[in-house]
């Protein structure tokens, strides 16, 4: 293969960086100019507004390119970073350009004003949806699944008369017994709980018990080799091969911990609760209130997702995915 | 399905059922017993005598009785075209959810295409798409319903679309898995025949990612259905198993919202089971595969597509 010579990378780069700010700086110009107006803009500014979202994106591309290879986590998510940034400003000038009502749809801005106005109260609907209900539900739920696959695994009955069961269960759709459960357990944060726990138990049992089994049968012959008793087999061999499984689970969990603990507010709940909120705003058109609670409920679920990766990482280290 | 009723485990699977079914009606007597004591002590005219008798007779239970889940049951089936009863309602929502699924199939290639051709693409926006998936998704569906309605897009389309909002990451993630998996050796020989991309993927990357493919809609159609069943909860609907569940949770129908919550189980399944027959139609080889193994493999393999 014949090397190719280096690319002359800076070269390029003022071109694309020019592109880029040239297409903010259209964006940003028309908010600025039309930050007080109450009448829609005409048609030539909408198409500046147009031209100046398709430059940023060209630019954003281009840059890109040359971020395609770094290691840096902070530099490599650059190119994200901007993406975010020009969605929400073209998503403020167009919503200002044709004068959407903010009942309909918020400007980005406004949402970010609001969300500073109510930050109390959501702060303590976080604590009653993400504390009580889907943490404690998400333990619970975990802890049942990893003990029930060592049951599952150990005993070739359980195995085919229980995990069966388990993957038909993967294909219901959850939501439908939060309604049940929230007449059966009553409105506070623990019918919540228990609707989480449900929801998270399936995909850990059955992960788990993919790991605990799938160990590879040399290490196995091994360890019958070595006498080992059924217990230490379990500590030495089967678990530590079971980790990456559990922690995949446990990682799809804190998406469907957060789900289950918002929609099974919306069948009741005391008054509090993310997905309380989000119910009663969405139907008295509060949508700035509601993008509000959304930006907090995104931020937990990032947060407890990359926490649970991190802790991951640390655990399991070893593992072929992270070498 | 067939499958997995010849297979070994049949015999355990039934033992388990009967254990649960005979554990089932102690458990709904000692539930519902406490709650039949207090509604005899408020004088209610009840028409049986005995806290044990009313167990099974309650309105609101917390455990449902055998006779009152199987009463609900005929009430809720018939007519079949009924406005409320089950078989419409399903149907509804099984269109939402296909609908749905076929929309997140489109948007889904488009973005693992884009995943995958475009390194600049997948740092821009990677990022976003995984982010939005560790994001309640479902907190999202009751303002779209609203804006999709006030522009006159109403009735069955808006909760397709957030049944799609929903299914299209499953999607995208499985079909880029799948653009990526041909074998290094192919690409190269690819490259030796001189193929355009084009031709590298019409010919190569999208055979190759039907497998990916198909179990991804497995989990993109549970989760498409979640997604039509929560937009249908949360907004006006006039038909519709979410609909069906609201209107009983407001009317505190326990017995009907016990029925409604087995049926849309039994719906999930024969969504998913719909997903399996296409596949099986769709690329007869991959069962070749499966049935030139030995059986105990079989079985194994047969789980984890289950699982996956």
């Amino acid at each position: 293969m014949v090397v190719q010579p280096s690319k002359p990378v800076l070269s390029r780069v003022p071109l694309d960086w020019i592109l880029l700010a040239f297409g903010f700086g259209l964006l940003l110009w028309f908010i600025a100019i039309w930050w007080n107006q109450s009448e829609p803009a005409s048609d030539a500014q909408k198409l500046l507004i147009w031209g100046g979202f398709l430059l940023a994106a060209l630019g954003i591309a281009r840059v890109a390119n040359q971020f395609v290879n770094a290691t840096n986590p902070v530099i490599g998510f650059t190119p994200a970073a901007l993406t975010l940034l020009v969605v929400v400003v073209t998503a403020e000038a167009l919503l200002r350009a044709y004068q959407v009502p903010p009942g309909l749809i918020p400007t980005p801005s406004r949402v970010l004003f609001t969300f500073f106005a109510v930050r109390d109260v959501l702060l303590q609907d976080a604590f009653q949806t993400v504390v009580l209900e889907a943490l404690v539900g998400y333990l619970i739920g975990c802890g049942l699944g990893v003990i029930t696959a060592l049951l599952v695994s150990r005993y070739v009955f359980l195995e085919r008369g229980l995990l069966p069961y388990a993957t038909v269960f993967s294909s219901i759709p959850i939501v439908a017994l939060a309604p049940v459960l929230v007449k059966m357990v009553g409105i506070d944060w623990q019918s919540k709980a228990v609707i989480v726990a449900i929801t998270v138990f399936f995909p850990v049992v059955v992960n788990t018990f993919r790991g605990l089994t799938e160990v590879s049968p040399l290490s196995l012959d091994l360890m019958r080799s070595y006498a080992a008793s059924e217990v230490q087999q379990y500590r030495w061999l089967r678990l530590p091969n079971a980790l990456p499984f559990i922690f995949n689970a446990l990682k799809l969990g804190t998406t469907l911990a957060m789900i289950g603990a918002i929609v099974g507010e919306f069948f009741g709940a005391n008054g509090q609760g993310l997905g309380f909120r989000i119910q009663i705003e969405a139907g008295r058109f509060g949508f700035d209130i509601v993008w509000s609670a959304i930006i907090v409920a995104s931020l937990i679920g990032i947060a407890w997702y990359n926490l649970v990766a991190w802790l991951e990482r640390r655990l399991t280290g070893w593992h072929v995915s992270f070498r | 399905m067939l499958a997995r009723l010849r297979s070994p485990n049949l015999v355990p699977m039934l033992a388990v059922a009967l254990f649960i079914a005979a554990l089932y009606y102690p458990l709904m007597l000692i539930a519902n017993i406490p709650a039949a004591q207090r509604a005899l002590d408020t004088g209610a005219a009840l028409p049986c005598k005995t806290a044990f008798e009313c167990a099974t007779q309650l309105r609101s239970p917390v455990l449902p009785s055998p006779q009152q889940l199987w009463n609900g049951f005929r009430n809720l089936m018939f007519p079949l075209n009924s406005p409320n009863a089950i078989p419409l309602n399903a149907a509804v929502t099984a269109l939402e959810t296909i609908v749905g699924l076929l929309l997140a199939a489109v948007v889904g290639f488009f973005f693992a295409i884009g995943i995958v051709a475009s390194r600049a693409f997948e740092r821009s926006l990677l990022p976003w798409i995984v982010a939005s998936q560790t994001v309640p998704v479902i907190a999202i569906a009751p303002m779209l319903v609203v804006l999709l309605g006030q522009y006159g897009v109403q009735g069955w389309i808006p909760k397709a679309i957030i049944a799609a909002y929903i299914a299209f990451f499953p999607i995208a993630i499985g079909v880029a898995k799948g653009l990526k998996s041909p074998d290094p050796l192919s690409l190269d020989l690819m490259k030796t025949y001189n193929a355009n991309n084009w031709q590298t993927y019409l010919m190569l990357r999208f055979p190759a990612s039907i497998p990916y493919l198909f179990t991804a809609f497995k989990v993109a159609m549970t989760a498409a259905l979640i997604g039509a069943i929560v937009a249908e909860i949360s907004t006006i609907s006039f038909q519709g198993i979410g609909k069906m569940l609201a209107e009983n949770s407001r009317a505190s129908d326990v017995v009907a919202m016990w029925v409604i919550m087995l049926s849309s189980a039994v719906l999930g399944i024969l969504l998913v089971a719909l997903v399996n027959w296409t596949e099986r139609l769709v690329t007869p080889w991959q069962r070749a595969k499966v049935a030139a193994m030995p059986v105990l493999k079989q079985a194994r393999v047969s789980k984890q597509e289950g699982v996956s």
